[in-house]
């Protein structure tokens, strides 16, 4: 099926630089970037599955082996620009434990690690392009050499679409955190709708789990018929 | 008809888990073709080496084709503190109207969105490589250092700065 992949849109999309965030100032080019036409190189994509064995999918445990911090459930459905599901896709999630820390040993932050959290979830979606990662939810932190800038708590995603082009590196934000609003990241992209898509929605629960949907959107559509 | 909006693109900070940064840049496994080795140094602003970058690559096999069962045209690497990576792959083939080449994604922190680029072989005819300015051209293509051995050094900003692409 070939696929089409338009421009990105400036308002629903961040820009290069942003003054709140002083590491892009950089690491974004300074000379603009070029516009190439596209191939069947751009427009077709790995089979990455076979290359990433699923993980795990459940970051909280059970019992002595919970992790801290408030369980979570969190419903991800991947769909195109049509709203087609990608069943099948690989779905990469991490984030820092209830107090603020990764996992990696970059982070220098000054909060505790958690022995029963490990914060690196791989998965694959199903039949409906949904997946569903069961942890606890992360904690906010300072970012260093700020001037009192804290990330709100946020869960990174990494997934695949149907082509090279539609790859897809984000962040998800939970509702209702007085963070959100001052945050460098989120607030960098413009259009507030497009901002609160990537918030998190809570759904009503009856397990012990706070409950939220999630969707992610790759880039992509079905290529419309080439005139005859 | 539904049309939704891609979800906004987000840096990948700081902290992508090792686990998942390694074990995927040898391509070469079991597949046929001339097996290269593809080395580079990622560097900022002033020319500071990046540590933890992580690149990904997509590429055709040695008989240009991108649908290959046995040859997965995927890979993935993080640079060391040294800002190093490092692939193991087959030579590509050439894609018809295209020469050979290896496509390269840029994800790390301080960058908002992915970064898009590509290694060429050499400066015969192709129509992305045309698309740059030809005064930037060279930085495109993968320097021999050695037998089966090319270095593709990505500068993100400033000076010699690699030409990335928007789509």
């Amino acid at each position: 099926m070939p696929i089409a992949i338009e421009r990105r849109d400036p308002l629903t999309q961040a820009q290069g630089v942003e003054a709140g965030y002083a590491q892009t100032a950089r690491r974004w080019p300074a000379q603009p970037l070029v516009r190439r036409p596209h191939s069947v190189s751009e427009l077709s994509g790995p089979r990455v599955r076979d290359r990433l064995p699923e993980l795990r999918g459940d970051l909280a445990g059970y019992g002595a082996k919970r992790a801290l911090g408030q369980l979570i459930r969190v419903r991800v459905r991947v769909v195109d620009e049509d709203g087609a599901p990608l069943p099948g896709t690989v779905v990469e999630a991490w984030h820092c434990n209830a107090a603020g820390k990764y996992i990696h040993p970059n982070d220098t932050h000054d909060a505790p690690v958690d022995p029963n959290f490990y914060g690196a979830a791989r998965m694959v979606a199903g039949d409906s392009g949904l997946v569903e990662l069961r942890t606890i939810k992360p904690g906010a932190y300072p970012v260093p050499d700020t001037n009192g800038w804290w990330r709100p708590p946020h869960v990174h995603f990494s997934v695949w679409g149907r082509v090279w082009l539609s790859r897809l590196v984000t962040q998800m934000f939970f509702p209702g955190e007085p963070l959100n609003e001052a945050d460098a990241i989120l607030m960098a992209i413009r259009d507030p709708e497009a901002r609160n898509r990537c918030v998190a929605r809570l759904v009503p629960s009856r397990t012990n789990e706070l409950s939220y949907d999630y969707q992610l959107v790759v880039r992509g559509r079905k290529a419309s018929a080439p005139m005859p | 008809m539904t049309r939704l909006v891609p979800t906004a693109e987000m840096t990948l900070g700081p902290f992508f888990p090792r686990e998942f940064a390694e074990g995927a840049n040898d391509l070469a496994r079991g597949a046929a073709g001339e097996v290269i080795e593809v080395t580079g140094r990622v560097a900022e602003l002033d020319g500071r080496p990046l540590d933890n970058v992580v690149l990904e690559i997509w590429q055709a096999d040695a008989g240009g084709r991108l649908d290959n069962p046995a040859f997965p045209g995927w890979g993935r690497a993080a640079t060391n503190a040294q800002g190093e990576y490092r692939f193991r792959t087959i030579r590509p083939g050439a894609i018809a109207g295209r020469a050979p080449h290896i496509n390269f994604l840029i994800l790390y922190s301080g960058l908002m969105r992915q970064l898009q680029t590509v290694m060429f072989f050499g400066t015969s005819g192709d129509p992305v490589l045309q698309a740059v300015d030809a005064s930037r051209r060279h930085r495109l293509i993968g320097a021999p250092v050695g037998p089966n051995a090319y270095r593709f050094d990505i500068r993100l900003r400033g000076g010699e700065e690699t030409p990335f692409f928007d789509d």
